[in-house]
């Protein structure tokens, strides 16, 4: 009897692993089926290298790709090394209150919503693009890019903050005892032996900045177009999904919906398997 | 010699400067954008940017429709939040305990690569799947069925699992060998050491995940957004209503204002779930600080 | 006393209770009615919609109308797969999507599409070769056409706009649109894109101007509502509300709710021409 509930329990544990590890599987399933038709002869590959045109019957989501890549790309750019700053103000260089308060300040910042950021940028860092960049709708690459910084930051600083703390104090208490300033022991010590954290960190924060849709829906004005300079309006795939979403379920326009899903999900997938590369290392 | 410490000292003040200079960049933006939005948004605050001109007793109790107010959006995000979080807490229980406890270190390995998947995926897509899912099932199964609340909830679910299972896993993982053996030393079977030592010890850690995982599915736009919420639909008769819900009223009004009135309600908005996040935010803290442990688990 | 209480409380609710029939007059139809009622598409329609929807929850609490945007495509592709009760689209539904979906369509408004600048925008006039141009990109600077010496950033709708069908074939005459245009999704979203940008360009449902933008005139028209009334104004459109089959119940008097006395009248409030 006794023997019989354990098992039952087991089994049900199991159960519900299987059935969580089932939904990842069923996510990536649903949008191969249904975008199907777009990939039978081959269509899938030239449809991520063509442009996008409707009335050409053109659905190629290559300058969605380019514009998620310079979005994402830029954005990591601004975050990285404001975030390594950052991480060593909190664990080496600042002292005290003002270390702990920064620190509670980067944790705070971890939970404001993103509707928040893309709300406040559209009535505060839009304008004032719109302004600096001498015209054009303020709506563009640079906005979304600088948005998005600040909000990968505070994930980036945290990561960063817990591998620097975790360098053996031993290590730390050395360049101490030889004398070392702060800024020797961050440059010579802490730095190299964090590495694989740093790594880490930016690998997370790559996958976040190409996954994120309502900095760039709200930010970088959503034209199909392959963005040249900063002040070029972009769509990202994100962006993409959502404003095409309501279109028809027939349509092949419909569906190069799910071709940006695939695209996004191989790309989380290949994510993983890098972190995982680089914690075995 | 003397060029070494040239470089020292030019590192030195450069590393230090450049540091300071990033940490108070990254305080201004984010004390700009707080301050920014209390600015614009805090005379909004009042019971009637909520409730608008209904009696707040009447539409609390669901006497009566809201109109011109906040009160229909947040139902629906407090309604959206206890679906997705009691069909996420369960699996990811679940979940996480078999991964922790009866796995082997294969099949640990191999799902643990699906959770971290699930976790990275980005939220839109995990919102184009609730969206297919509900249209696959219009077709195949009822045509009752269409993007709703339910099926919102459970899109949200999906996005909080893998948080649930991470946590419960690695509270499990790094409870010390003689809480583990304790119990079961005793006689206890694994599944009673489980449920009245192990689970008890790791609760706060377990509870503290809970927490951001219900401010995660509060804030969550583009999951919603592709299934089922609209701009105006009053307080949600059924699970397979149509609803409100704030992060995307901030997301309609930011765009779609028409007048003045309307876009100060969306800072409005904006605060009220800033607030909400950051109580959250807060609740998580002190729980994994071990403050209501007793509290919460003196029996 | 606690019988005293309820008698009053009774008392309150039939005084309530006939009040309320008193002042529904045209939404009497909706007595002891109950449900919900899903509409979704045309962004041109959603001011009216709401008011509406106001009206009749206000009185009759057991019925839910929710209303989500989309664009007139998917207005009429949703109401066809079933996904919706009402479709609504600010241009007719082709011959293909009747057939396909046995859509029934009713017009309760006439609609303009008008061209917009930001108010500080010193022109205000164009001809439609010049607002081809624009459009089309080949004109990118406002000085050009006699403005300031500032780039345009032309705004536009999704495919899924019945705003742009009509815009594109009545105005542009099928002409190309810029790709380094920025997208908008609704009238109402096109309307505050342009008020927030002073250099900015876009159309829409002539409903929706109001004075935080400026139209523009087109080949010396305004699209103001007598124009359009009286035909001068041509880029105009219909406002429809499409059903799958004939629409019956709750749905069926709420489309007929529009065509009554007071919901003419909402329409009229809201910027666009009654039918009536």
């Amino acid at each position: 009897m006794k023997k019989g509930f354990e098992t039952a329990a087991e089994k049900m544990f199991l159960l519900s692993a299987l059935l969580s590890v089932l939904v990842t599987l069923l996510i990536l399933g649903f949008m191969v089926i249904l975008g199907l038709p777009l990939m039978k002869g081959g269509h899938f590959f030239s449809l991520l290298t063509q442009g996008w045109s409707p009335r050409h019957d053109l659905y190629g989501i290559y300058p969605m790709m380019m514009g998620t890549l310079a979005i994402a790309c830029l954005g990591v750019a601004f975050a990285f090394p404001l975030s390594l700053g950052c991480a060593s103000l909190v664990s080496v260089l600042a002292k005290g209150r003002f270390a702990w308060f920064l620190r509670k300040a980067v944790q705070m910042m971890t939970g404001i919503p993103t509707v928040i950021y893309g709300f406040v940028g559209i009535f505060l860092l839009v304008p004032l693009i719109r302004e600096l960049l001498m015209g054009g709708s303020g709506m563009c690459v640079l906005s979304a890019s600088v948005m998005l910084a600040i909000l990968i930051s505070p994930t980036m600083i945290l990561f960063f903050t817990d591998s620097f703390d975790r360098v053996p104090k031993s290590y730390t208490d050395a360049a101490d005892a030889l004398g070392g300033t702060g800024v020797q022991k961050l440059v010579y010590v802490i730095l190299p032996c964090s590495r694989k954290g740093i790594l880490t960190g930016l690998i997370l924060a790559v996958g976040r900045a190409f996954g994120d849709t309502l900095i760039a829906l709200m930010l970088a004005g959503n034209a199909i177009q392959i963005p040249g300079s900063f002040s070029d309006s972009a769509r990202t795939l994100t962006a993409h999904i959502a404003l095409v979403i309501a279109a028809d379920y027939e349509s092949l326009e419909f569906r190069s919906v799910f071709a940006c899903g695939i695209v996004l999900y191989l790309f989380t997938t290949l994510t993983v398997l890098l972190l995982r590369a680089s914690e075995n290392r | 010699m003397k060029a070494l410490s040239e470089m020292n000292r030019f590192m030195e003040i450069f590393v230090r400067s450049f540091s300071w200079i990033c940490g108070i960049v990254l305080l201004g933006s984010i004390s700009c954008i707080i301050g920014y939005l209390f600015y614009k948004g805090l005379g909004t605050i009042s019971l009637g940017l909520i409730f608008g001109d209904t009696n707040p007793t009447d539409a609390l109790l669901l006497r009566e429709q809201v109109f011109d107010g906040l009160f229909p959006a947040i139902f629906g995000t407090f309604s959206l939040v206890i679906l997705s979080v009691s069909f996420a807490i369960p699996a990811g229980l679940a979940s996480g305990i078999y991964l922790a406890e009866y796995a082997g270190r294969n099949v640990r390995g191999i799902f643990g690569i699906f959770f971290d998947i699930l976790a990275g995926i980005p939220s839109i897509v995990i919102g184009l799947f609730g969206f297919s899912v509900a249209v696959f099932l219009h077709r195949h199964l009822s045509d009752r069925i269409f993007p709703c609340l339910l099926i919102s909830g459970l899109s949200l679910g999906f996005l909080v699992l893998p948080y649930i299972i991470r946590t419960t896993q690695v509270s499990l993982e790094s409870l010390p060998l003689e809480t583990r053996v304790t119990a079961l030393a005793l006689g206890a079977t694994k599944f009673q050491n489980i449920l009245y030592v192990m689970l008890p010890k790791s609760l706060p850690d377990i509870l503290s995940g809970v927490i951001l995982a219900i401010g995660r599915c509060a804030e969550d736009t583009a999951v919603i957004m592709l299934t089922g919420v609209v701009a105006s639909a009053g307080v949600p008769k059924s699970l397979v209503s149509h609803y409100e819900a704030l992060p995307f009223y901030i997301y309609y009004i930011s765009s779609q204002y028409t007048d003045t009135q309307e876009l100060l309600s969306g800072y409005g908005a904006s605060i009220i779930l800033l607030i909400i996040c950051a109580f959250l935010f807060l609740i998580a803290f002190m729980v994994q600080k071990g403050l209501t442990y007793h509290a919460l688990y003196r029996a | 006393m606690k019988t005293k209480t309820v008698r009053n409380l009774i008392i309150l609710c039939l005084i309530l209770g006939l009040s309320t029939a008193g002042y529904a007059g045209n939404l009497d139809a909706f007595k002891s009615q109950k449900g919900s009622i899903k509409i979704a598409g045309g962004t041109a329609h959603i001011p009216v919609m709401k008011e509406a929807a106001k009206r009749i929850m206000k009185i009759y609490p057991d019925i839910q109308i929710s209303i989500a945007g989309g664009g007139s495509g998917v207005g009429i592709k949703q109401v066809g797969e079933g996904l919706t009760d009402i479709g609504n689209s600010g241009r007719k539904a082709t011959d293909e999507e009747v057939r396909k979906y046995g859509l029934k369509m009713f017009r309760w408004a006439v609609d303009g599409v008008g061209v917009i600048v930001h108010p500080e925008n010193p022109v205000k006039a164009l001809t439609k070769a010049q607002l081809r141009d624009i459009f089309s990109g080949k004109t990118d600077n406002w000085k050009l056409v006699s403005g300031a010496d500032k780039a345009i950033t032309v705004y536009t709708r999704d495919e899924a706009s019945g705003t742009r069908k009509v815009f594109w074939k009545k105005a542009l005459d099928k002409g190309d649109i810029t790709q380094k245009a920025n997208f908008v999704v609704s009238n109402g979203a096109m309307k505050s894109a342009v008020a927030n940008n002073p250099y900015a360009i876009g159309y829409v449902s002539a409903g929706h101007i109001d004075e935080s933008v400026s139209p523009v005139e087109l080949d010396d028209i305004a699209p103001s509502l007598d124009n359009v009334k009286n035909g001068k104004y041509t880029v105009a459109r219909g406002l429809y509300s499409n059903t799958k089959g004939d629409p019956a119940g709750l749905i069926k008097i709420f489309i007929d709710y529009l065509f009554t006395p007071e919901g003419q009248k909402i329409v009229q409030e809201k910027g666009f021409i009654p039918v009536k």
